[in-house]
């Protein structure tokens, strides 16, 4: 599953970055991004793109573009 | 010793500066480094403290974070205070581990010490002393606390141990590579190889890529990813050690969001707050002010006429300083109270973490025209001021977004132009004048919509769909920083009235004064700046119907600031009162007295729309690279306008003669809609936001240092 289909309220755990553009890349691993982090999704925004998420005790927006990248598997 | 200030954004890391220095901080331009960066004494001592951009990573892909390095490696600063936001430690110490690579002593400044009861959360300081092996202080930007400690600690010299972050496998590694390589910064270095940063190829070799290879084997990914996760792994660790939540609850700042990031209510928030700014601002507050302000110079120059007859001036000195001189600087003071409440409006969207809640809302529509939500952000602050927001594109990662960006900023009405609208709206549109302002904001907005899609189309075709942006947590500004901030923004605009405008009052009323064979007390239609502006005056013919060579030499001066076109043309007029009313340069004897109302807007939006001043001309040349690309840009600026204001012209007097109706119009813009649906579904490039991998961008790159 990618995070950009995660609904909102809903966690998930990172598993993989599947992102061939090494600037993209690195800068989700800077954000925090990385295997195994818990991953909050908050909300979408008005007009459906970008989505907020909550990792590491901070909240970031990334396009759904992006986090169509992010493979994820969903905690219950 | 030299202190360098780093920190992710949003860490409070400006207010933290302010306070060592003692708000006595100098901007200016740091020879040979591209940035508008930020120096001062920390107060009672000899330490100079260098303000570096806000960074989450020394990585070697953006710009901003390029920057950081670049000083880090080229001036050696001989502490780093590093600024870390204690709410949000996790993120905020990944940076931290970059930095204790470097050989440079680091200072963890752990603020926001405020914010940590309210939210429940305890910090072990001496265990978190412990795990990163440095010096950690406690402090409170905002509150002003454990500010004199963190000084005192930087005349410590200690020591700081280096710690191994990373598992024994990679640690092996990095200590074979150390064993050859006798440069300061090592460890940095060689961590940096096994990342494979394209900017220490000299040092990298096939022994440490075969390495490289053999780990990846290992991990089933790239070693970047390893080392960032093994990085954060680590920061797990020790935040387990020295981090407790104790009470978890909601946040004011989810609370908030609920409210500005609604799906329903958002948008219209956003509309109210935007319309509350310019309406303080530009509309009926700030117009008030601009008034009181432009009666008391009414006194200030009968007054010195006055006066200067009194003792027996004679009559060209009085010109001079009464026709030259008071009127010209005048006509733009008089705008200084619109400018602060302007200036406060943006100060506080940016303060309180909204400017970037407004980039994430925005962002789709932007996308639409090949730009990120976050030029949103340029464009406000460019309201203000062209050159700040110029340099505000930083924060946008796609290189072809950001230089778009850059050029579109200037299209914004910036603070110096409004007092070219205000005066033409003011005269000629009389009970209107209000909307008409607005129209020009709208205009300004279409202009940025059909330039960004032609550009995205046509010009700039690696954009991309990625948009990463941390959402801060709202926050009640500093009362004193806003005040500091809104100052020096009025102080340099007064400044600049008080040099260049001055300047060129001075040689305006030269110019307009004396004849070309330098006689005085000529008609002004003899003077040197008639005969230059008669030469030029053609290129304006269609904008103002006419051979106006006082509009011509008045609107070229806009290179030099925007507000000198007012300047100039109140000078020209040669009249020293009321100039805001507009009743004196337009009147009957004044050579502007020939504009009609579809002129006059025209050539608002000739001087709204062109190639901006010099100040943000040298802001753009520094985004866009090369002088080349700043030439082209001003042709496109230039030319637009000048179009643009042509169009207007032409069919405005024809609607005032009633040649063309309302009809006509709309079918032509009919016409236009579907020619730009037709533009923007042209293709798109593939995506490459110029990493530094393969052989093109590499090549940029390597120009660009």
């Amino acid at each position: 599953m990618n995070l950009s289909e995660i609904s909102n309220g809903e966690k998930a755990e990172v598993i993989k970055l599947e992102v061939d553009d090494k600037r993209l890349k690195r800068h989700l691993l800077d954000m925090g991004l990385t295997r195994g982090v818990v991953v909050t999704v908050k909300s979408t925004a008005p007009m459906g793109d970008p989505m907020q998420i909550m990792l590491r005790d901070y909240e970031l927006c990334v396009s759904k573009s992006d986090l169509s990248k992010v493979k994820v598997k969903v905690i219950k | 010793m030299k202190v360098a200030l780093v920190g992710n954004q949003n860490s409070g890391k400006t207010t933290l500066f302010n306070l060592l220095t003692g708000m006595n901080a100098k901007i200016g331009n740091w020879p040979g480094v591209t940035i508008e960066k930020k120096e001062g004494k920390i107060k009672k001592t000899k330490h100079k403290v260098i303000d570096l951009p806000g960074i989450y990573s020394l990585s070697p892909y953006s710009t901003e974070e390029e920057i950081a390095r670049k000083y880090i490696f080229k001036e050696e600063p001989d502490v780093i205070i590093n600024i870390v936001d204690a709410s949000s430690l996790e993120r905020s110490l990944y940076l931290t581990t970059q930095l204790l690579e470097l050989d440079t002593r680091v200072i963890v400044a752990l603020n926001m010490a405020d914010i940590l009861e309210k939210k429940g959360i305890v910090i072990d300081i001496d265990e978190l002393k412990e795990s990163l092996g440095v010096e950690v202080c406690l402090i409170s930007a905002l509150k002003e606390t454990g500010i004199d400690e963190l000084i005192k600690k930087i005349d410590e010299e200690k020591v700081s141990k280096k710690i191994k972050i990373f598992d024994d496998k990679i640690e092996r590694k990095i200590t074979f590579i150390l064993e050859n390589l006798h440069v300061k910064n090592s460890r940095f270095i060689a961590v940096n190889l096994l990342e494979e940063d394209p900017r220490f190829k000299e040092y990298q070799n096939s022994k440490i890529k075969d390495m490289i290879k053999d780990l990846e084997k290992n991990y089933d990914t790239d070693l970047e990813e390893v080392i960032a996760t093994k990085r954060y792994k680590f920061i797990e660790k020790v935040k387990a050690r020295s981090f407790r939540k104790i009470k978890v609850k909601e946040g004011i700042s989810e609370k908030l969001d609920k409210i500005f990031l609604n799906k329903w209510i958002s948008l219209p928030i956003f509309i109210v707050i935007m319309f509350l700014v310019y309406y303080l601002s530009v509309g009926v507050v700030g117009s008030r002010t601009v008034e009181l302000v432009g009666s008391f110079m009414d006194y200030l120059s009968n007054m010195t006429r006055s006066f200067l007859h009194s003792i027996n001036a004679s009559d060209i000195l009085i010109s001079l300083i009464v026709d030259g001189i008071i009127a010209g600087v005048s006509a733009v003071i008089g705008f200084v109270p619109q400018l602060i409440i302007l200036f406060l409006c943006i100060c506080l969207l940016e303060t309180t973490g909204y400017m970037s809640r407004i980039a994430f809302l925005l962002d789709k529509i932007f996308r639409k025209i090949g730009l990120s939500g976050k030029s949103l952000i340029p464009f406000i602050v460019g309201s203000g001021c062209s050159v700040p927001g110029i340099m505000g594109t930083r924060i946008i990662e796609n290189e072809d977004e950001r230089k778009m960006t850059a050029i579109l900023t200037p299209f914004i009405p910036c603070s110096a132009k409004l007092p070219i609208i205000a005066l033409f709206s003011g005269y000629f549109f009389k009970e209107n004048s209000g909307l008409v302002s607005a129209s020009l904001y709208f205009f300004a907005i279409i202009v940025i919509i059909i330039s960004a899609l032609f550009l995205s189309k046509f010009v700039f075709l690696n954009t991309s769909d990625s948009f990463i942006s941390e959402l801060p947590a709202y926050k009640v500004p500093s009362f004193k920083y806003i005040l500091k901030d809104v100052f020096d923004k009025v102080v340099a605009f007064i400044q600049r009235a008080g040099s260049i405008i001055l300047f060129c009052s001075i040689i305006i009323w030269f110019l307009l004064s004396f004849s070309l064979d330098l006689k005085y007390g000529i008609d002004i239609k003899d003077s040197i700046l008639a005969a230059i502006g008669k030469s030029i005056a053609w290129i304006f013919y269609p904008i103002l119907g006419e051979v106006n060579w006082g509009a011509s030499v008045s609107a070229i001066q806009g290179l030099v600031a925007k507000e000198q076109v007012v300047s100039s043309m109140s000078v020209i007029a040669g009249f020293s009162d009321k100039v805001s009313e507009g009743s004196k340069i337009f009147g009957g004897a004044s050579i502007f007295s020939t504009f009609t109302a579809s002129s006059a807007y025209a050539f608002m939006v000739f001087n709204l729309f062109s190639a901006p001043c010099f100040g943000a001309l040298g802001a753009m040349r520094r985004e866009l690279g090369s002088l080349k690309s700043l030439f082209k840009a001003m042709a496109f600026q230039t030319g637009f306008a000048w179009l643009l204001a042509s169009l207007v012209y032409q069919v405005g007097s024809r609607i005032e003669a009633g040649i063309i109706n309302v009809s006509d119009i709309i079918i032509v813009l009919l016409l236009v809609l579907i020619l730009l649906f037709i533009i923007s579904k042209r293709g798109k490039k593939k995506d490459c936001s110029s990493c530094p991998y393969c052989k093109s961008c590499e090549e940029k790159l390597h120009e660009s240092i």
